[in-house]
């Protein structure tokens, strides 16, 4: 861990480096430990201290751009040329994007983002976290995999015009399955803080969904009233949080948020949001160029409301940047969102299983994609615990289903959410979001697979 | 063999090592650059590059493997990475396998390899690949309808050197280029894409001879016709598949499948596991007899070639399926090992020094039949012929899958048809390559480069390549949507 005085120092240097009318320096950094088990052993376990740090210059509307992990002077002297030569190489942008000047505001602290004994956490501590789920596995004869992963990142921007920023957070993430020979079943845990992770309560809960119903059953494709759980929710989400909610997406003509503005697409139960400052999620105070982040409302009772910007999309529709403009490497994303969290409703997951007469439960997806992003048409597949739900009870073990379905359509159906929610991450790590259970009215299977 | 490259810092971290009790030990030390460049209407939309240095130590203490990374240049922070190596051996012996981890033999390589390159593509000017890149947008938006074009070079090009407790010394310079081409269409509140992208072990010779201005025209052309295009009919179909289209076919549903870690349970938790259980090596049918599938790390351009592999392994040709039967898997030391093989097949690889090796993909190939897509066409009946990905899901045992494409034609009679949009086709892996009975020639393959290919926790990408040909399934559900 470099730290914030060295950090900001480091950065206004390089920054000083460039004769450009404007340069930005980002440096992101992260001390990483994971360790992998399976068959209820340990086969992978490593440490990675690595970090990126990108020059951008703006010249005469001329962008130049260069990254590189090397922080010695020379190796940044060299980086922050290389930018000014690619930025000497183009012709002017029209629409070259202005950095953002410094906001006036103190940076805000995100307090409770860094947590000493995550940063401190040991390999010993890490196989001995794995060791109590692999006990609980081996306690009713199973076998458990596993991966618990702890990291310290730093981010911190600097530019030309006098902005600051810098930020420090832990992140503790440990997740199994168990897994009988035949079935499996899964549970996770996400948490800026690695104390709150509870070993035995992860692995009884992924016990519990491997040995629930040993036999599994076929499901014919068709449309079923589907409860999601967090971190099946995730997946879902996900499409709408790459594909629709960013303005770039709006002015490419290649998200639904722009045409539908102001229209009730999804169920009044729906509302979803981005808020870096929220202490439910993993705290995010700023984005890439060092801007604040500002909560945006995607969808609210079901109406489509807003998109995240970064200065590049807001500059284009006059407005400010919400902060939420992603890392300026080789090739840029553009804004997307960070720190998405959904509206909880009332009852528990056990109320809503209940409450359906005949129904599927969902743990998790598997490499889901969208076919159609405009409708955001996405497949995939469950794994890890599907079951089927006849008059209020988890009658059967499926074998994994695949679906394809719009999640705009899916999400108009949603008819419950549940009281209580918690993070989830989705199956890529693309987002870590602030999730309750859900169900959806006739979420469409169309396939499945053979286990 | 006298090497050029200095491994005496190298060797001084192995001492450490097998000072502080490590039964065996490697050390890497990487330099990669990369440069892309990306061109958006005309107008440059990043010019980028990057350098970056790293070293990894994996250490094997009391059977079991710690690896340590850093980006660090200090030797202080070397030596500190081998202490952390060895200390997080020690707490994986904690729950280590029965019999400890065990590695195949292999001799200790003392060796320099390099990519063949005719023309460095770091030395082109730069003003010469944006206007190669500016001039395709420009063909790309001949067309009313285009209201995005994108094209993009990326080049990279990695230094590394492998030493080991064991005596190799390997020093290899790798370099790949490649191109990528995009065109979005609007229209009837609709969008649609063509693309294309191809990667390969070489110099700028690879793009030069890409013709992508040429390419660039008729994607623009197609993305406007795919407006108007009829939607994929539903239902089963004899499929045809272009060739951009079977590499990836290839990628998800045998090149992942047959990564022996990941059958062994690797990455159960998140790239999942594999439906090519061990028990069927050598009687399991993957396919129908048309089906022959390779890898192979020894073909000259293949993007997923290379001399040797990050635990010093020397490139290697393995028959994976032999006319449809599985024969065999990637492998790494320790899981060539596990499984009673004499020998790695030479296929662990990392992105970068700071990364720990995995079995990763080389160039995972369909090999050549001795039809052509013309006369594959003409033999078919009705069907439908789809190409160029543009989605892709599969189960965690990379059985059930679905894949959708920018492109398709019906064939009706033996001949092609209308254009259609909004193509995709789902089945079980062995059932598709069970139903597998024409592949075209040698003059109609291909190696394509895929440079995405994702896996591991923390997630790292590979390049690879596959070989890939034209190929028809019989009766396969197509049209697949909500």
């Amino acid at each position: 861990m470099i730290g914030r005085t060295e950090m900001l120092s480091l950065l206004r240097d390089v920054t000083a480096m460039s004769p450009a009318e404007a340069t930005e320096v980002y440096l992101s950094g992260e001390d990483l430990a994971v360790t992998r088990w399976n068959t209820n052993y340990i086969h992978q376990n490593l440490s990675r201290s690595n970090q990126t740090l990108t020059v951008r210059v703006i010249d005469g509307q001329r962008i130049g751009i260069a990254t590189t992990n090397q922080l010695e002077r020379e190796t940044l002297a060299a980086a922050v040329n290389r930018a000014l030569e690619h930025a000497r190489l183009q012709k002017p942008h029209p629409d070259a994007p202005q950095l953002p000047p410094p906001t006036g505001r103190p940076q805000h602290e995100a307090t409770g983002a860094y947590h000493e004994g995550t940063a401190r956490f040991a390999p010993a501590d890490r196989a001995a976290g794995a060791g109590v789920v692999i006990a609980a596995a081996q306690a009713r004869k199973l076998q458990s995999a596993g991966t618990f992963a702890t990291s310290v990142r730093e981010t911190a921007v600097v530019n030309s015009l006098g902005a600051e920023a810098y930020h420090a957070g832990t992140k503790a993430y440990i997740r199994t399955i168990v897994n009988d020979g035949q079935t499996t079943g899964y549970a996770d845990r996400l948490a800026a803080d690695v104390g709150l992770l509870d070993y035995d309560d992860l692995a009884q809960e992924a016990v519990t969904k491997a040995t629930l119903h040993h036999e599994a059953r076929d499901l014919p494709p068709g449309q079923y009233s589907t409860v999601f759980e967090a971190v099946a929710l995730s997946d879902l989400l996900r499409f709408l949080g790459y594909l629709a909610f960013s303005a770039k997406a709006v002015h490419e003509g290649r998200s639904f948020m722009g045409p539908e503005r102001g229209n009730k697409v999804m169920s009044e139960l729906v509302t979803i949001w981005d808020d870096g400052l929220d202490p439910r999620g993993l705290l995010t105070p700023f984005d890439a160029e060092g801007v604040p982040k500002q909560k945006v409302v995607f969808i609210e009772r079901g109406v489509v409301r807003d998109v995240v910007h970064d200065s590049r999309t807001a500059q284009k529709d006059g407005r400010q940047s919400t902060g939420h403009a992603t890392p300026f490497g080789r090739w840029n994303a553009g804004p997307m969102p960070a720190n998405m969290l959904m509206a909880t409703g009332a009852g528990s997951r056990e109320e809503i299983i209940k409450s359906t007469a005949d129904g599927v439960l969902v743990t998790r997806f598997h490499y889901t994609h969208a076919p159609e992003p405009m409708r955001v048409v996405a497949t995939g597949t469950t794994r890890d615990g599907t079951f089927l739900i006849k008059d209020g009870e988890l009658v059967a073990r499926l074998r994994n289903l695949r679906f394809t379905d719009s999640m705009i359509d899916a999400f108009s159906r949603i008819d419950a959410v549940s009281g209580q929610a918690r993070l989830a991450r989705d199956w890529w790590s693309t987002f870590e979001s602030w999730l309750p259970v859900v169900r959806i009215n006739g979420f469409t299977f169309t396939g499945a697979t053979t286990f | 063999m006298r090497l050029r490259a200095d491994f005496t810092s190298l060797e001084t971290l192995l001492e450490s090592a097998l000072l502080r009790g490590a039964q065996y030990a490697d050390v890497r030390l990487t330099t990669q650059e990369l440069e892309g460049l990306s061109v958006r209407n005309g107008e440059v939309e990043s010019v980028a590059g990057s350098r970056e240095r790293g070293l990894g130590v994996r250490a094997l203490c009391d059977g079991a493997w710690g690896f340590a990374g850093t980006a660090s240049n200090d030797p202080a922070d070397w030596q500190q990475a081998v202490r952390d190596a060895v200390s997080i051996a020690r707490a994986s012996a904690t729950h280590r396998k029965p019999r400890g981890v065990e590695l195949a033999p292999e001799p200790p390589h003392r060796a320099e390899w390099s990519t063949p390159v005719k023309i460095d593509p770091f030395a082109v000017p730069m003003e010469d690949r944006l206007e190669l890149l500016r001039l395709a947008c420009g063909r790309m938006r001949e067309v009313g309808a285009v209201h995005v074009a994108q094209a993009g070079i990326n080049m990279w090009r990695e230094q590394k050197q492998f030493a080991s407790t064991e005596g190799a010394r390997i020093n290899q310079e790798i370099t790949h280029t490649g191109a990528s081409l995009t065109a979005f269409a609007r229209g009837s509140g609709d969008t649609q894409r063509r693309s294309f992208s191809d990667y390969a072990s070489a110099g700028w010779e690879f793009v030069r001879d890409l013709e992508l201005a040429d390419r660039a025209r008729s994607l623009g052309r197609e993305a406007e016709q795919l407006l108007t295009a009829e939607a994929c009919p539903r239902g089963p179909q004899d499929l045809v598949l272009g060739a951009e289209m079977m590499a990836l076919q290839i990628h998800e549903s045998c090149g992942h499948p047959i990564e022996l870690d990941r059958v062994l349970g690797s990455e159960a938790t998140f790239a999942g596991t594999s439906f090519l259980e061990p028990e069927g090596l050598g009687t399991f049918r993957y396919g129908s007899p048309a089906v022959n599938i390779t890898a192979d790390a020894t073909i000259p351009g293949g993007l997923g070639s290379y001399g040797y592999d990050d635990e010093g392994v020397e490139a290697q040709r393995t028959v994976i399926m032999d006319r449809g039967i599985h024969t065999n898997y990637l492998t790494c030391r320790e899981t060539a090992r596990s499984t009673g093989q004499e020998r790695s097949g030479g296929t662990m690889r990392a992105q970068g020094g700071p990364n720990l090796p995995l079995i990763r993909m080389t160039n995972i190939n369909l090999e050549p039949g001795d039809w052509t897509l013309e006369g594959i066409i003409r033999d078919t009946k009705r069907g439908v012929l789809l190409n160029t990905p543009k989605s892709w899901s599969l189960d965690d045992k990379r059985v059930n899958f679905h894949f959708g494409c920018e492109i398709g034609f019906e064939i009706v009679d033996g001949a092609l048809g209308r254009m259609l949009r909004n193509g995709a086709y789902t089945a079980l892996t062995p059932q598709f390559w069970g139903a597998c009975d024409a592949v075209a020639g040698p003059s109609e393959w291909h190696v394509w480069g895929t440079p995405g290919c994702a896996k591991g926790e923390p997630v790292q990408i590979a390049h690879v390549g596959h070989g890939a040909a034209p190929a028809r399934m019989r009766g396969i559900k197509v049209g697949v949507g909500a």
